[in-house]
């Protein structure tokens, strides 16, 4: 096991302690309301997870997007009420663009903006989380000559709140000629999409994680409830619905862990594409299968499933739905002769 | 982190290039006359030329120990092969069910002289397999069956039927399920037995049964009053039933569980590209399809490295083969959708054969190897419902 792999699993281990530990329909509900938890926030920073994917010269832990890719599953796991993701992906390229990272949340916008000449930005963003609990917003910006710069600013905290299906803080977010506080050009990681991948892949892997708490719910329920005299997981019905509930959750954590994957092998917006089109799609059939299984109770205001059924319908709409994803890697394929479809699938094997 | 499925990647190596563009040369060749219906068949397309062709290659029996006759290759190296035939439809049925459950089972199981008589032939392509456990009153209840060896001297007597047998009538040996001991109230799984049956042998009648498309690939195979010498029974007697399951369950997630429609979306994006129909719900459903085959693929290969260092996930592949074939059936629908063809068959339109072939034959992916049922069963079982 290398020595990443280690680190990756003693984070992942800290984490879940912490989010098992902190994370519960209370916590949830503080969040629905606007608040950040800035004692847990500080746990996970204490941990290093928001600067997991900075290089150690910057004072991260180096790790790449593989290796963090279970911590992410778990904040999926547990639904975790923070912009935990968020702050990680602003940390990181703000560190490939040679950029100092800062401490506490960080909201990121996954569209792109536009930096003229004197240095000002404009452009807007109608959906970014966290924006007014977080001092800084990271976005890429491109300027007239397609040059593009990571950019950070001082959050906005004027936006018009948005109401969104997971109930997570939300604003707009419009810019008209700011100075970000600190900007660099980066020339390696980003294509025409910006962070949009990269957001891509981390609702994914949360998708995943969040799939996996909602079969885990299913199983005990099924087992426990009783109707007809025996419990429902008795019922075939019952069974074939959790399986390929299974089967779903199998195909997202794959998918999840082929972006991350993927990034590390210098393909992040084909690794996106697969694995958004994948996990979104499974996360409606998800949904879905969980709601019918649960029954009346699943939806009512008490009942946990709900604050993960919400974010599945949040996430796969995120950084670009299945249909999105699927759109753009079907122009792909049609853009080239039918012979190129195979090795497209193959040549961008993730190699050893 | 807990997860209810291990599915670590296994990542390919880069030096496997080089034997991918030796099938995709070769396959380019061969595949130059192939029409829609013949492409369609891939892996039950019996085509004993090609077969041997294919064993000369040395692409037959790759993993298997040389002493053998075998390659000693490894199981990424099989692996690339076999998904690189499958993408191309090649008829692989005169060797593919050798090559994926027979020999591996006579190498796990056999005695040293059936692995000596046998693999080497298998290697080769000339013998060729084929899987006896269904009967006219047993289907996925397998361990009802009714068809019994009773011993005589110096082997077993052979009496009942087998059906829906893949190519019976073109292969040379079974292996086949009997009980041997007990009757199917009373033990269910034990005194079943597994045997290597020369299908040449007197008494044996292999009749064909005519399928939907016209054709009759699959056949009942008759046994009346049928020996089997003793050294060909295989593995341990009355332990037939745990060595077929396990049998089975290795063979879940191969490409060929979810790979069987895959050559007709390249002929479909011609299509659409000939006619410049690039419109957004042709892309989307291309872009859906490339999306689940590259999840399945990575899936598929994330078994076979739990398999190769020593693992056995049954579960994970009976979910493999269950969202593969998921998949596979969704294709002929998917191109429909997209390209308004009419219903007929036309013989020179390869697209189209395949189109016909292909519709006509998906209701059976999730019957073969397991339905869709008995698969969901064991994936409930596996995560603690029951």
């Amino acid at each position: 096991m290398s020595e990443d792999m280690n680190i990756s699993m003693m984070l992942s281990e800290q984490i879940s302690r912490l989010l098992t530990k902190h994370v519960n329909r209370d916590a949830w509900i503080r969040a629905e309301e606007g608040q950040l938890d800035s004692d847990l926030w500080q746990e996970i920073e204490n941990q290093g997870l928001t600067l997991a994917l900075v290089g150690e010269e910057l004072g991260g832990a180096g790790l790449g997007w593989a290796d963090i890719e279970p911590s992410v599953r778990l904040c999926g796991q547990h639904a975790a009420p923070l912009p935990i993701v968020e702050t990680m992906l602003g940390n990181w390229i703000l560190s490939q663009a040679g950029l100092e990272s800062v401490a506490g949340p960080i909201a990121v916008s996954s569209s792109l903006f536009q930096i003229n000449e004197n240095g000002c930005l404009s452009g807007q963003d109608e959906q970014v989380s966290w924006l007014h609990q977080s001092a800084s917003v990271v976005l890429i910006a491109i300027n007239s000559h397609g040059e593009r710069f990571v950019c950070r600013v001082d959050s906005p905290f004027n936006g018009r709140k948005v109401a969104t299906y997971d109930r997570q803080p939300c604003a707009r977010l419009e810019l008209d000629g700011v100075k970000p506080n600190a900007h660099a050009e980066e020339r390696g990681k980003l294509a025409n999409l910006g962070l949009m991948p990269y957001m891509a892949a981390l609702r994914s892997i949360q998708i995943a994680g969040a799939m996996n708490h909602i079969l885990g719910l299913c199983i005990e329920y099924a087992n426990t409830r009783v109707q007809f005299g025996r419990p429902i997981g008795k019922f075939q019905a019952i069974q074939h619905m959790i399986a390929d509930l299974s089967g779903q959750a199998a195909a997202c954590q794959v998918a999840g862990l082929y972006a991350a994957r993927q990034i590390d092998n210098g393909h992040p917006e084909y690794g996106a594409a697969i694995a958004k089109t994948q996990t979104s799609m499974s996360a409606t059939r998800a949904a879905t299968i969980a709601h019918q299984v649960f029954g009346a109770i699943g939806v009512t205001d008490e009942h946990s499933l709900h604050y993960y059924t919400r974010r599945l319908w949040q996430w796969r709409a995120d950084a670009g739905s299945d249909y999105w994803w699927a759109d753009y890697l079907g122009e792909k394929a049609l853009d080239k002769p039918g012979a190129d479809l195979w090795n497209s699938v193959v040549s961008r094997s993730v190699t050893a | 982190m807990t997860s209810s499925f291990s599915f670590n990647p296994l990542p390919l190596p880069a030096e496997l290039d080089s034997l991918r563009q030796e099938v995709r040369s070769f396959l380019g060749e061969a595949s130059k006359d192939w029409s829609g219906w013949k492409i369609g068949h891939s892996w039950t397309g019996f085509d004993k030329d090609f077969s041997l062709e294919v064993g000369r290659r040395g692409w037959i029996g790759m993993t298997w120990p040389e002493a053998y006759g075998g390659h000693g290759r490894s199981g990424l190296e099989r692996y690339v092969v076999v998904e690189e035939m499958l993408a191309a439809g090649a008829p692989l049925g005169a060797h593919w069910f050798g090559d994926r459950q027979s020999g591996p089972l006579l190498l796990r199981l056999g005695t040293e002289k059936q692995r000596r008589e046998f693999i080497p032939r298998i290697v080769r392509g000339e013998a060729s397999f084929c899987i006896g456990l269904s009967e006219p009153d047993s289907g996925s209840d397998l361990a009802s069956i009714r068809s019994r060896a009773e011993r005589v001297q110096g082997g077993w007597r052979l009496e009942g039927r087998k059906v829906w047998t893949t190519n019976a009538h073109k292969c040379d040996f079974m292996i086949g399920l009997f009980r041997s001991k007990g009757t199917a109230k009373e033990d269910r799984h034990k005194g079943l037995s597994q045997f290597l049956i020369d299908l040449r042998t007197s008494g044996i009648e292999i009749r064909p049964i005519h399928d939907l498309t016209g054709e009759a690939h699959f056949n009942e195979v008759v046994f009346d009053n049928v020996f089997v010498p003793d050294d060909m029974i295989i593995g341990e007697e009355g332990n037939g039933w745990s060595q077929a399951t396990a049998e089975l369950a290795f063979e879940r997630s191969q490409p060929d569980r979810y790979m069987s429609c895959f050559p007709l979306l390249p002929m479909t994006i011609d299509r659409l590209r000939s006619t410049d129909t690039r419109d957004r719900l042709a892309r989307q459903r291309i872009g859906g399809a490339i999306a689940e085959t590259v999840v399945l693929r990575e899936m598929s290969l994330s078994i076979l490295g739990q398999l190769e260092s020593g693992h056995s996930p049954a579960n994970e592949a009976a979910l493999v083969k269950d969202l593969g074939n998921s998949h596979e059936q969704r294709i002929p629908e998917l191109v429909r959708e997209l390209i308004d063809s009419p219903a007929c068959i036309v013989e020179s339109d390869t697209f189209n054969e395949l189109q016909g072939y292909l519709t006509q034959t998906v209701p059976t992916f999730s019957l073969r190897g397991g339905t869709r049922e008995i698969l969901r069963g064991i994936i409930a079982k596996g995560l603690g419902l029951r």
